[in-house]
């Protein structure tokens, strides 16, 4: 390991679905050394880029799970994390800008900034992750990487220069001018792998110049040195334009834009350099944990291999010697055999076997200082979780979340399944915190829940291949919500005698809508209820946010308000309590014209111009509500709000509607009121759901 | 109320009628450069979406979140002519309705109205209510437009949507017999209503060009906020 941590790079590869990600790293991997034979992403040869080990990513051609990897560039160490692109994997990329100090984000040259480039982005911008940009895919037809330069600035706020310049575009892109040095540079070889520099093609001259002048003029923002130099005009060297560079980009304040194809072999070696150049070393940033001992007080984490440790979880996967578990480590250090806590639970586990990895191939190590990513076998904890030197309680601090909006039943196909399905899903919900899993009891069924079909349909896939758990699956269901929408009072006295002491309580008040998922408000005074039922009377109210009382489905945004009430000396009980709390709220939910909510996604098709108008129209078949369509170039954007219940299938239907060249990406977006007749289909279903298991 | 008192103070009210604006094939609102024809035309859109219509407005300058700004800028000026409104109720009118625009952005050289054609036939074809009008704000014409506006004139008839457009004329052309820009003059028998904006005085004076018995009357705008000027 490389002690020095100025030399050390933990990066991640962001970026749109299709940019080139996993090529890319492919062919880092393989100019770094670390592999001698690049596998395209969907290669003929049918192995497959060595990034994408996990074997639905190579036959999909999409990287689901990320896949951390050290190589070595320039005496720089340099970890890296292969981050999904796809919207419904979207914690994995959240998880791995968690524990990444910079991130190289890469756009198409054809296609700019696309929707996903944006969702990224904005997890890059929380994460405060900074980020050097590359433009791929030069050699496409179309490309144009100043516009997705302008693009950055436009629509992600990046101040973006461009630190080369293409030499030749589509099928004549043969290399990049480096502004910096005032060179150019091509790659010669069967694999690219020999930079040639020369003189920078004579043509080229004047616009380089230009180039050069604009991104000196940006950098000379965060360099007094360099301003300086210019005023004086005085000679500007590359140390000068390099520290400034790498100051803006550290700070978030720049994004330098680099170019080239991963495909076709071109530029990476120098998209290498600036990696090692412009992002920043663990020294750079600084990571918050907090301190559970201390009033969950934040606390600096530093770089520092005497002080106590403090490591986290990111990613947990199923191996052959068991579970591995990836870990960045950000203070201290893992030796093997040293005990840690995981400050979740306080539960002590012993470091064993530490490795680091190189894709799906292990490195045995002695230890993982701070500021590295390796990871740890034989651990049994969840994902997110942190371990800390036994002297110290510190978390870092809990990820960003979101609920699942969509769930399927799942049922085993045999006894064997069953056991498998078991493991299976004990894993994938300990790895991922957004899919989720429970037990109808009224039906029996095993339910599990996501962030989108795509999303459970790999975990499906997932089970039959990795644990030979074949399951059958219902109809994916929309997680529909109840709630009120007007005020209503409520005024409900439990009574009960039948021989032994009775039950008795009174509640009264009135019940209305509100932001928050359920509030309680007591406003009972002078002793009507003693203070001791009010908390029975909203454990009562708060039972019945569970389910519904029309349709069963979860009650949300309902404020309950407590004026009034009356108990018996003898027969008062909490429990007689819970139950008038419980009569009080149906009374109300009835009068307070109750509706159905449903989750609405957030949907950006992005389809060459032909296609347009029919994109449009699916939305609208759709209940969907048009934003707004733009075009950019040969490609239009249509962003459209859609019910998530009408969404399923849909990618079949814009496949088959745009000969398979659209695509789209969907996210939650909130929760909106059914429309009438929607709703009563839907209460239509519940009804006869019912009636079938009543059977 | 909100809607029938936000309408009232409408230019497009005041200049055309709110029902007079679906009626006939095509309108027109004529300007220089940079005088307000994007303004005025965002203002009959919320027309209609104050009238719970369904619009389309397609630009071939602005990109799309420009054209939700205009709109969003536009309905704040409306809401704050009519003097005190309750906020909350206002941004509820709004998320309401806004939702029954659709903004589109395309380049002169991309536009093409068999796109617009099929996004028209998919509201038949989901039985869905159709908007009432497209607005195309930037169609250069001073270029020959005859071959687009007669695929226009179809869509207007096949699918009763009334279209409103830019048009950009000069200061140094001549007006033609009947006082009419250029513009306007070569393609009049088609347009059944022109509004004419021209800067006076630090307001804007708008004239109806064509529309019946309004033909000839002036109305003067504020030229930040497009709202008439007592």
């Amino acid at each position: 390991m490389i002690k020095d941590l100025k030399r050390v790079r933990n990066i991640g590869i962001s970026a749109h679905i299709d940019s080139g990600k996993t090529t890319l790293t492919e062919r880092i991997l393989f100019y770094t050394d670390r592999i001698h034979k690049i596998n395209e992403v969907r290669g003929k040869d049918g192995v497959g880029a060595v990034m994408d080990s996990m074997e639905l990513e190579k036959e999909r051609g999409i990287t689901i799970a990320s896949a951390a990897t050290h190589t070595e560039w320039d005496n720089h160490g340099i970890n890296i994390i292969d981050t999904p692109g796809h919207v419904d994997f979207t914690v994995e990329v959240e998880r791995s800008l968690r524990v990444l100090d910079g991130a190289v984000l890469i756009l198409c040259s054809v296609s700019g900034v696309q929707s996903q480039s944006i969702t990224v982005d904005q997890q890059m911008k929380r994460y405060q992750v900074p980020c050097i940009a590359f433009v791929n895919k030069c050699d496409r037809s179309g490309a144009n990487p100043i516009k997705v330069s302008e693009q950055l600035k436009e629509k992600l706020g990046h101040n973006s220069v461009m630190m080369q310049l293409p030499i030749g575009l589509e099928d004549k892109h043969e290399g990049v001018v480096d502004l910096v040095t005032m060179k150019a540079y091509y790659f010669e070889g069967d694999n690219g792998e020999k930079m040639v520099e020369k003189e920078i093609p004579e043509e080229m001259m004047d616009d380089a110049v230009m180039a050069r002048e604009e991104m000196v003029d940006a950098a000379s923002m965060f360099s007094e040195d360099l301003t300086d130099a210019i005023l004086e005009e005085a000679e500007i060297t590359v140390e000068l334009i390099m520290d400034a560079v790498r100051t803006g980009t550290i700070a978030r304040q720049m994004t330098p834009v680099f170019l080239g194809s991963a495909y076709k072999n071109k530029a990476v070696q120098p998209l290498l350099n600036a990696v090692v150049s412009y992002l920043p070393s663990p020294l750079d940033i600084e990571n918050e944990a907090i301190d559970l001992d201390n009033n969950e007080e934040s606390v600096i984490l530093e770089s520092d291999f005497d002080k106590p440790t403090v490591a986290l979880a990111f990613k947990l996967e199923d191996g052959q010697y068991g579970q591995l578990t990836y870990i960045r480590v950000y203070q201290g250090g893992i030796n093997k055999g040293d005990t840690l806590i995981n400050s979740r639970d306080g539960k002590k586990v012993k470091a064993g076997r530490l490795i680091r990895m190189h894709s799906n191939q292990m490195e045995d190590v002695d230890s993982i200082p701070a500021g590295h990513i390796g990871a740890m076998f034989g651990i049994d904890c969840a994902s997110g979780d942190t371990f800390v030197s036994p002297n110290i309680n510190y978390s870092m601090i809990a990820m960003n979340v979101m609920e699942p909006v969509i769930s399927l039943s799942i049922t085993p196909k045999d006894n064997k399944a069953q056991i498998n399905m078991s493991k299976a899903l004990n894993r994938f919900t300990k790895e991922d915190p957004t899919f989720k899993t429970y037990v109808d009891h009224e039906t029996g069924d095993t339910i599990i829940q996501g962030m989108g079909e795509l999303h459970l349909e790999v975990y499906v896939e997932r089970m039959k291949r990795e644990y030979q758990a074949e399951v059958e699956t219902g109809k994916p269901r929309v997680a529909y919500r109840e709630t009120i929408t007007r005020k209503a009072p409520y005024n409900y006295t439990h009574k009960k005698q039948t021989g032994g002491s009775g039950q008795f309580g009174r509640v009264l008040g009135f019940m209305e809508p509100c932001e928050e998922e359920f509030e309680f408000v007591n406003k009972v005074t002078g002793g009507r209820i003693p203070t001791q039922f009010i908390s029975s009377c909203e454990k009562g109210f708060l039972a019945c946010m569970a389910k519904g009382p029309n349709l069963e489905f979860p009650v949300t945004g309902i404020k309950v308000t407590l004026e009034d009430g009356a108990f018996h000396a003898v027969d008062s009980s909490e429990m007689a309590f819970q139950a008038a709390a419980r009569g009080g709220f149906l009374e109300a939910y009835a009068k307070a014209k109750p509706v159905i909510m449903e989750p609405i996604m957030k949907v950006v098709i992005e389809t060459p111009n032909e296609f347009q108008g029919a994109c449009m129209g699916l939305i609208n078949q759709r209940r969907g509500i048009i934003q707004g369509s733009q075009e950019e170039g040969v490609m239009s954007v249509v962003e459209s709000q859609v019910p998530l219940s009408e969404m399923f299938g849909f990618s079949t239907v814009l496949r088959s509607g745009t000969q398979g060249k659209a695509q789209f990406t969907m996210e939650f977006s909130s929760y909106k009121q059914v429309p009438q007749s929607v709703a009563e289909e839907i209460a239509k279903n519940k009804a006869e759901e019912k009636a079938a298991k009543n059977k | 109320m909100l809607k029938k008192d936000l309408i009232l103070r409408s230019p497009a009210e005041l200049a055309i009628g709110v029902e007079n604006i679906t009626d006939g094939h095509f309108g027109a609102v004529l300007s220089r450069a940079g005088v307000g024809k994007t303004g005025f035309l965002v203002q009959i859109g919320l027309t209609q979406l104050l009238s719970d219509e369904k619009i389309l407005h397609i630009s071939l300058d602005d990109p799309m979140e420009k054209i939700n700004l205009r709109y969003d800028e536009a309905y704040a000026s409306l809401v704050d002519s009519i003097g005190y409104v309750d906020p909350q109720k206002a941004v509820r009118l709004w998320e309401s309705i806004k939702h029954n625009k659709v903004g589109i952005s395309y380049t002169e050289s991309t536009f093409d109205t068999d796109k617009i054609r099929d996004y028209l036939k998919s509201f038949k074809k989901a039985d869905l209510t159709l908007p009432t009008i497209l607005v195309i704000d930037g169609l250069d014409f001073d270029a020959d437009l005859t071959e687009i506006l007669e695929d226009l004139k179809q869509l207007n008839q096949e699918f009763s949507i009334a279209i409103w457009l830019s048009m950009k004329s000069h200061r140094e052309e001549p007006l033609s017999q009947e006082g009419f820009p250029v513009q306007l003059a070569n393609h009049e028998a088609l347009v059944d209503k022109a509004i004419f904006l021209m800067p006076v005085d630090n307001k804007i004076e708008a004239v109806v060009l064509k529309d019946g018995d309004k033909t000839d009357q002036k109305f003067t705008l504020d030229p930040a906020t497009m709202m008439p000027v007592e």
